[in-house]
Parts: C-alpha cells; structure tokens; sequence
C-alpha cells in the first residue's frame, strides 16, 4: 500500500506538469496582454511593462522559465492587483476557500447520506418520492440561482442573515451560512440519491437474507451490514463532488463576496492575468489531486477486496 | 444452419419496446415529457408566436413589473402617479393642482403615442425588452446548445469508447489512461479560461463544453462494448456464423443505443446547466442573443427592485431541467428497473 | 438417530405471489413432517417451488410480494405464521438455521469472518466478546478449515467457494439449532467439493442430532444422505416416502423420470439419455387437473380433470390416479 502511495503522490507531478502546459499554452495562444486595456499608457511604456516579465521573449522559453519558477515555489506577480505577490495572495485566500468547500461537502455528505438512508428504508412511501423529488431538484437548480435567491430571501426580506462577506467581527460566523448551504446543494442531490440506490442494492442482496435468516434485528441489519457497502459508491464520489465544489465556488464566492481564490478568477482570465491565472489552477488542481488520492487510499481501507499493489 | 436463428437471440428492439411500456406507468415521468414536448413546440413556434421580438427596445418601458391587465402605458402611468404620491405623503399633503396636471398631461401623451398599448406579460428587462420572448428565445438558445453540445459529446464519447473497447489492447490502455488523467483535471477552470481568452461565441462555447465532457459517455461506451463483446449471445451469434458487420448492427448497435438514449437524456440538462454557469460569468452567449443563463446574469444586480426579472427565467429554467432529470429517471427506470447507476 | 418426535409440521401451507402476469401459486397445499435426528430431502426442478417452501418455513419472503395464503408451520406445537417479527427472530439462527446455495454471495464481504460467526453467538447465546471469539475459532476448526486462528481474522474473499460453505455450515449450527434447513448447498460448488461438504453436513448434523431438510435437484444427493424424500412439482408435493422406497419402488411417473433421468455409468455408451420431455409449467397459468399431466407418458383422461388426490399406503404417499385407480382395483 505505501508504495502505492508514494508513486500517486509521484504520479500527481506529471498530471500537474500537462495541466501547467495546457492552460499555459491556452492562455497565451489567445489574443491579448496584460496590458492591452491600458489605454492611457504611451506604447514604449507598455513595451517596457512587457519586457520586464519576459513577454517579448519566445513562449517556449517563457514556458521553462515559468515552470522552473513554479518548481522553485515562486508563482509570480499578479499585473492587475500589485500590491502583493501571488504567493501571498494564496496564504490569504486559500483557507477561506478550503474552509468554506470543505465545509460545504461534509454538509452536503452527511445531510445527503442521511436522506438517502431514510428515503431507502421507506421505499415507495411519500417520504421517499418526496426525498427524491427534491434531490433532482437540487440537480436543476444551479448554484447561481440558489445563491440570489437565498439573499433575496433571508437577507432582503427576512433580515436574519448578513447578505455577503467573510467572517467579521460584526456578524462572526453567520455570514458563512448562506455560502455554505448554496455550495452544497449540488452535491447533497447527487449523494443523497446515490445513497438511497446503493443502500436499495445491497439490501436486495444474498448475505442481508443470510443476516436475516441468522435472527438479526434490523437494526443491525441496516448499520452493521448494510452501511459499510452502501457508502463505498458515494465515497467514490467524493473526488468528482469536491470537483464540483472548486468549480462552484468560483460563483459562490462572486455572489457573496468571499475573499477566496475563486472570487478573482473570471477577471484573472479576462484580464489576462497570467500569472495570476496559473497560479489558481495549479493550486486547484494539486488540492483535487491530492484529495482524490485521499479518497482512493480511504477505499481501499473499508473495502476489504481492494488491494493495492 | 441459417441465419434466421439469429432471431432467437435478445434483440435491441424488444428491450426498447418492453421498456417504452413500463415508461408509460410512471405517471410523474409521462407527466415531465409532457412538459418536456411543449418546452420544445414553444420554441420550436416561437417566430410564429403572437410575442414581441426579443431584441425590440422600447426605452420608455424599462423595468416595467409584469402584468396580466395593464398595458406598457397604464404602467408608467401608474408609476409617475405612485412617485408623485409618494413625494406627496412623505410631505403630508395631497397632490398639488401642478402635480395632476402633469399627470393629466402625460395620460394624454401616453394615449396618443400607440407603442405604449404593448402589454408585457412577464414585465420588461433594463432595456425596455419583453421578458416573455426573452425567456422564450433565450430557452431556445439554451435548449439547442444543450441538444448539440450533449450529442457532441456523445459522438466524441462513442468513437473513443468504440474504438477503446472493440480493439482492446494497447489502444485501450493508452486512451484510458488519458481519459484518467483528463478525468482529474478541474475542466471547468479550463472551460473559463479557453472562454475568457477566446472570446465568447457559440462555436468556442460548444467546442469547449463538448471537449471537456465526452469523458463519462466514452468510460460509459467501453465498457457496455466490453461487455457486449465477450457476453454469450454475441459468441452464440459467431458461432451460428454471423457476420461481424452482422453482429454489429443487429446486436452490439441498439444495445448501445438504447443506454445512449438515456444517457442523453441525462446529459441535456447538464449542457444547459454548464452553459448557463457560463453565461452567468458573462462567458456564454453574447448579447444581443440571451439565454436563461444570460438573462439571470441581467438580473442578479437589481434583484431586490426587479425581482421579476430573476425569476422568470430562473424558473423558466428549473423547471425544463427538472422535468428532463425526472424524464431521464424514469427513461432509466423503464429501461433497467433494478439498475439506477448514477453516470 | 431419528426418533418419533415430530418437531416441525407443515400442514397444508400455500404461498402465493402477486405478480405483473397474474399470481403465482409457488406453494399450494404443501404437508410434511420432520422428525426429531431426521433427515428430509425435498427434490424438484426450478421453478418447483422447492426454495419459497424454505423461505416461507423462517417467514424470509419480503411481505410486499408475497401472500401467505393458507396452512400452518408448526414448531414444537408453535405456529410460525403467528409469532411476531422479534419472536422469530428468537428462532432464526437459533432453533431454525438455514444455509444457502451460492457461498459466494451468502457472506457479508465487508466483515471478518470471525465477526459473522460472532453475531449469533452473541445475540442467541448471550456469550461475550472474547468467549464468541474463541468458540467462533474453534467453530472454524471443527468445519475443517485449517490454520483456524488466522482464518478467522480474514475475509470472505480469501477463502474458496468450499471453504466458505463450511463457513456458513459452521454459522448455521453454531447455536446448536433443532433444524437445519440446506438449501442446494453443493450446487455451486465442484463436483469433488460437494461430496466433501454433504458428509460435513451429515457427520455435523448426525452429532448435535440435528434434523436436516435439504432442498436439491440432484438424486445422487438424496440417495447419499436422506432418510426420507419428499419430491415436488409445480409447487406440489407429488411424492413422499423414506429414500428406499422411493428409490426402489417410485409410484409418481415424475419421480420415475427422474431417476430414469440420472445417468448410469454402467449404461452402454451408444444408450440415448434420458429425459422427461417438455418443461415445467409456468406458475401462473396451471393446466387444469394433475400439474404433471402435459409431460406424463402415462396420463389418462381424468389426469386433465381433476387433480389427482394422495393415496397413502404406509409411509409412502403419492399423488397420481394410477394408483387411485389401482386401489379401487383391490
């Protein structure tokens, strides 16, 4: 199992090494600079701009030198926001996006896992429709819609919650409440149905008759047998549901106003932001790895038939 | 031995038919492909509908709120007597002999200016534009770019996964690999980015969204042709002495095909939701052309003073997806009642 | 070994399912007795209705389907159709063990196998932990299995299809149970297992004086381990009797096609196999009269009539109007 580990932990520089080329090359194969919205800038001053970040040498020795910077730790300036370098920038946002994603997803797992259960155990009952009725609605209302609703709903009419922003000492933390539940209903849907499949499928199966046969009560049935399989499908999810949650935050986090990593990355790319642009993707993309590899490595925990070699 | 036995074995179309018969017991699902179809007619008829043109700006009828009785006109008219009252009582007087003249003044401008008798069923957008047509136009535009980009993706899906599955060996290997490694890239970033950079239109649009998802309909296709390929009534077949081409149309071919029906189903909804998390960036369709994403992105600003426009095409769009989720359930449900994988 | 206590009597039970084509009559009007130490085999094609006969014993059929339409199943004198869900479950595992067909699929994939031998030692015997732990050890060895300590730390996937039958054999009797219900328990499993597995059951069940109903399709089985056999079609019993009479003296044409049926080592090879021809009836829509009647070389008029009723002569019962006919003859 370790040496499992470490060649996906090995693994996740090459991945990242394509992603660093491809969105590299995306970027920059497109029309534009940083500095083609500077109106009021004399051309020599713009050519001067462009220099100092090596802009006119040709893009393949753009490309090594940003990739030895990056492996070096360094990920640049951002063109559009000077007063703090990107590395920076990531020590303050970062946290707030984690915080708030992971926040997300344990609720949108353990609400989701819960209404699942119920709705299984109650098949066909109204119960049941009603559960799942609302999880396909939680699939076709996106985030986008929900957000602006649930302002419009608890903040302009009700007053009970702060509209947007971070944790401040005004309002601690109720203001992370709305971000929250508006990144985790996605998710939530698409677990709670999973869930309700899987825990259908594995009582339908030989050794839940064999339980039953041995006198077990149904409670035991439910949590000691029937659990442990029912959540290794929506386990599996986990890696494309946080995938979910990186790509919603970069909404969530531009209604609300959160001081994250996603809040700027339209305009980054708008704005040809280069390095700021990279810099974005290059952490998401090590933090989706890197879970996925937590995901896998859990697996293999609670599924006794999985060896890793 | 001929090959009329073939006609024994399970054949594609009497699957489809047993399950279009357990499709129609599910009232809830018939009752969404309903939906479904008059979403589609209205669309489809919409040149010819009796509804403004969705481009049509009527300045004077800016934010007009929607209304089953009153015409463009009533409505300002309404609206310059509530400001005037409303200066009025916050003074504590009743309206000076200035006041109602003005207003007088205006009825009559109103009335002899014929533009102003336009009704607005669903209230007006911030240039004076209709908010029915625009819901309507902009479901066209959102539908259609979800139909193409979903069957985009399934075609890109199907030769992949075709040629993965049939062929095996190290061209599987290869191309699963790659499909891995794509599967783990946040694609949506990239999606923003490709948008950002190339400048929105649809072609960037659907190239981009179909490029990135085809990823599940090829693991999907590998592995029913994988399946199909070693399964014992296609070694039956081959030994009766079918064909390959035989084997391939008759059997392997609607087999797949009735699983893609589905999995359409299920994928137009997701187009349309990621076309509309697009155009809500102010990356998907430009204007003058609106689609539901579009149109919310209009109105998140002003929600508070104009909420009409949010909810219109926000439930506009929430209920087409939501009765193509259930339509693609119980499509799912009729085909395999046992099997409900989530794809 | 086998004593006259009767301890379990199934008296004219019938187990209907309500399905999309109508309702199915898996068991109708079904009667036996099981003695104290004997062993019962009950034979029958698929479809015979030979495993809801089971099921409907322990009440595991799901109630959304299924009709308990009539008859009685009495425990030591008690009626199983009128306990409550937790007085069963005081007998399953307990009184009453069943073990199933595919081992594959009958253990819990995700639990130690010291951990599923532990429940009904916990739960009927009230043994702690580490009492459990140990007797499910010694369970493990006294099946066979060797290196039963490292066995019991493992997974079901570790162990072979035989070895996992053992596991579930050892499960089933772990409680010292009054009956022992097997249904098809060597089908799965390889020719050279299975002789191994049914002498495991008979030695096992022989030592605790555990009566044994084993449900098969195969004869040689029955030959090898029953004491009496209970042959059964199209949701009937249509023959009943100790395994020497049956075997010497078959009355049902049914049970003579199916020993007509096994193949003979000693027969030539250029000898055509036999086989009852036509297949069993679908559930739902019964031929009126004897349900055999279609297939039988020897069916009369009155087969397609009337159902025939059962002629009892001695131990041996038999449901077919040859021999109705044969008695009125004297």
């Amino acid at each position: 199992m370790i040496h499992y580990v470490l060649r996906r932990l090995f693994g996740i520089i090459p991945t990242l090494i394509i992603i660093i080329t491809l969105s590299f090359f995306i970027i920059r194969l497109a029309p534009g600079s940083p500095f083609s919205s500077e109106r009021n800038l004399p051309p020599a001053v713009i050519a001067n701009l462009e220099k100092k970040i090596h802009l006119d040498e040709p893009l393949i020795l753009q490309y090594l030198r940003y990739l030895g910077d990056v492996l070096r730790g360094d990920l640049g300036y951002s063109t559009k926001h000077t007063d703090f370098t990107i590395n920076e920038f990531i020590v303050r946002s970062l946290p707030v996006s984690l915080t708030l994603g992971v926040a997300a997803l344990t609720l949108a797992l353990v609400t989701g896992v819960t209404f699942g259960v119920m709705a299984a155990l109650r098949r066909n009952t109204l119960l049941d429709h009603g559960l799942m009725a609302l999880s396909i609605l939680g699939i076709s209302v996106p985030m986008f819609v929900i957000g602006p609703l649930l302002q419009l709903f608890f903040s302009v009419y009700l007053g009970w919650l702060p509209t947007a922003g971070w944790i401040s000492s005004r309002s601690g933390g109720l203001t992370l409440i709305l971000p929250i539940l508006t990144l985790s209903v996605t998710d939530f849907a698409y677990i709670a149905r999973l869930t309700r499949t899987s825990v259908l499928e594995i009582l339908r199966s030989d050794f839940i008759r064999t339980a039953r046969a041995k006198g077990l009560p149904e409670r035991d049935i439910i949590f000691k047998h029937t659990l442990r399989g029912a959540l290794l499908p929506v386990l599996s999810f986990l890696g494309p549901a946080f995938a979910n949650i990186v790509t919603g935050s970069v909404v969530v986090e531009s209604i609300f106003d959160i001081p994250g990593m996603g809040r700027f990355f339209v305009n980054s790319a708008l704005n040809r932001d280069y390095f700021m642009i990279m810099a974005t993707v290059i952490v998401y993309a090590v933090i989706l790895l890197v879970a996925n590899l937590v995901v896998d490595i859990i697996y293999a925990i609670m599924d006794p038939r999985v060896v890793y070699e | 031995m001929s090959s009329d036995n073939l006609e024994a074995l399970p054949k594609g179309m009497s699957l489809f038919q047993k399950a279009l018969s357990r499709f129609f017991k599910n009232k809830m699902a018939v009752a969404s492909l309903f939906v479904v179809i008059f979403y589609g007619i209205v669309a489809l008829l919409a040149p010819w509908l009796p509804i403004h043109g969705f481009e049509e700006q009527v300045l004077d009828h800016q934010n007009l709120p929607p209304s089953l009785t009153k015409n463009g006109g009533e409505l300002l008219v309404e609206r310059l007597r509530f400001e005037l009252e409303d200066r009025a009582g916050r003074e504590n007087r009743s309206l000076t002999q200035q006041e109602n003249e003005q207003l007088e003044k205006f009825e009559a401008q109103i009335r002899s200016d014929p533009k102003h008798a336009r009704r607005y069923l669903l209230g007006t957008d911030y240039l004076g534009r209709d908010m029915l047509s625009r819901v309507i136009y902009g479901g066209q535009i959102s539908m259609v770019l979800g139909l193409i980009g979903a069957l985009t993706s399934i075609l890109i899906g199907l030769i992949v996964g075709g040629i993965s599955g049939y062929f095996g060996g190290r061209i599987d290997s290869f191309l699963m690999r790659f499909v891995d490694i794509l599967y783990s890239l946040p694609y949506m970033l990239l999606v923003i980015i490709f948008m950002a950079v190339f400048g929105k239109n649809i072609f960037n649009l659907v190239f981009a969204l179909a490029g990135v998802s085809w990823l599940t309909e090829a693991r999907l296709v590998r592995g029913m042709v994988l399946s199909l390929k070693n399964s014992e009534f296609i070694q039956a077949a081959r030994v009766i002495g079918a064909s390959t081409p035989r084997i391939l149309v008759r059997h392997l071919f609607p087999n797949v095909m009735n699983v893609v029906i589905v999995f359409t189903t299920l994928r137009i909804p997701s187009f349309i939701l990621m076309e509309a998390f697009l155009s809500f960036l102010g990356l998907g369709v430009s204007a003058p052309m609106a689609s539901w994403g579009s149109l919310v992105e209009d109105a998140v600003g002003s929600m508070t003073i104009y909420p009409w426009r949010l909810i219109f095409p926000a439930l506009a769009m929430v209920i087409f997806l939501f009765c193509m989720n259930f339509l693609g359930e119980g499509l799912r449900e009729a085909y395999d009642p046992h099997s409900e994988k989530i794809l | 070994m086998m004593t006259d206590e009767i301890i379990l009597e199934v008296k004219n039970l019938s187990t209907y399912f309500h399905t999309e084509q109508g309702q199915v009559k898996a068991v109708d009007h079904v009667s036996f007795v099981l003695r104290d130490g004997e062993t019962l085999g009950i034979v029958g094609e698929s479809g015979s209705g030979k495993t809801v006969l089971n099921l409907s014993i322990l009440r595991l059929l799901p109630s959304s389907v299924t009709v308990h339409a009539g008859g009685q199943i009495l425990y030591r004198g008690r009626d199983m159709m009128s306990l409550n869900e937790s007085e069963l479950q005081q007998i399953r595992g307990n009184k009453i063990s069943m073990i199933f067909q595919d081992p594959m699929t009958s253990l819990n994939p995700y639990m130690k196998v010291c951990d599923q031998l532990m429940e009904t030692l916990i739960l009927h015997q009230g043994l702690d932990k580490k009492t459990a732990k140990e007797k499910s050890v010694e369970l493990i060895k006294h099946v066979g299995i060797p290196d039963p300590k490292i066995r019991a730390e493992q997974y079901p996937h570790q162990f072979s299809g035989g070895m996992r039958q053992r596991v579930m054999i050892a499960m089933a009797l772990s409680c010292k149970p009054d009956i022992l219900i097997a249904d098809e328990p060597t089908t799965a499993l390889d020719v050279t297992i299975q002789a191994q597995i049914l002498d495991l059951i008979r030695e096992l069940t022989r030592e605790m004086k555990t009566s044994v109903i084993l449900i098969t399709h195969d004869l040689g089985v029955v030959a090898g381990i029953c004491d009496t056999v209970a042959v059964m079609y199209a949701g009937r019993i249509v023959e009943y009797g100790t395994v020497d009479e049956i075997f010497s003296n078959p009355r049902h044409p049914y049970t003579q096609g199916l020993i007509q049926s096994v193949p003979r080592l000693d027969g030539s090879s250029d000898h055509e196999l036999f086989s009852i021809p036509g297949s069993p009836p679908s559930l739902v829509n019964l031929p009126a009269g004897c349900h055999f009647q279609p297939r039988c070389s020897k069916a009369m008029p009155i087969c397609a009539e009337k159902y025939p009723p059962e002629i009892v002569n001695g131990n041996h019962r038999c449901c077919c109007w040859l021999w109705h006919r044969g008695e009125d003859r004297g």
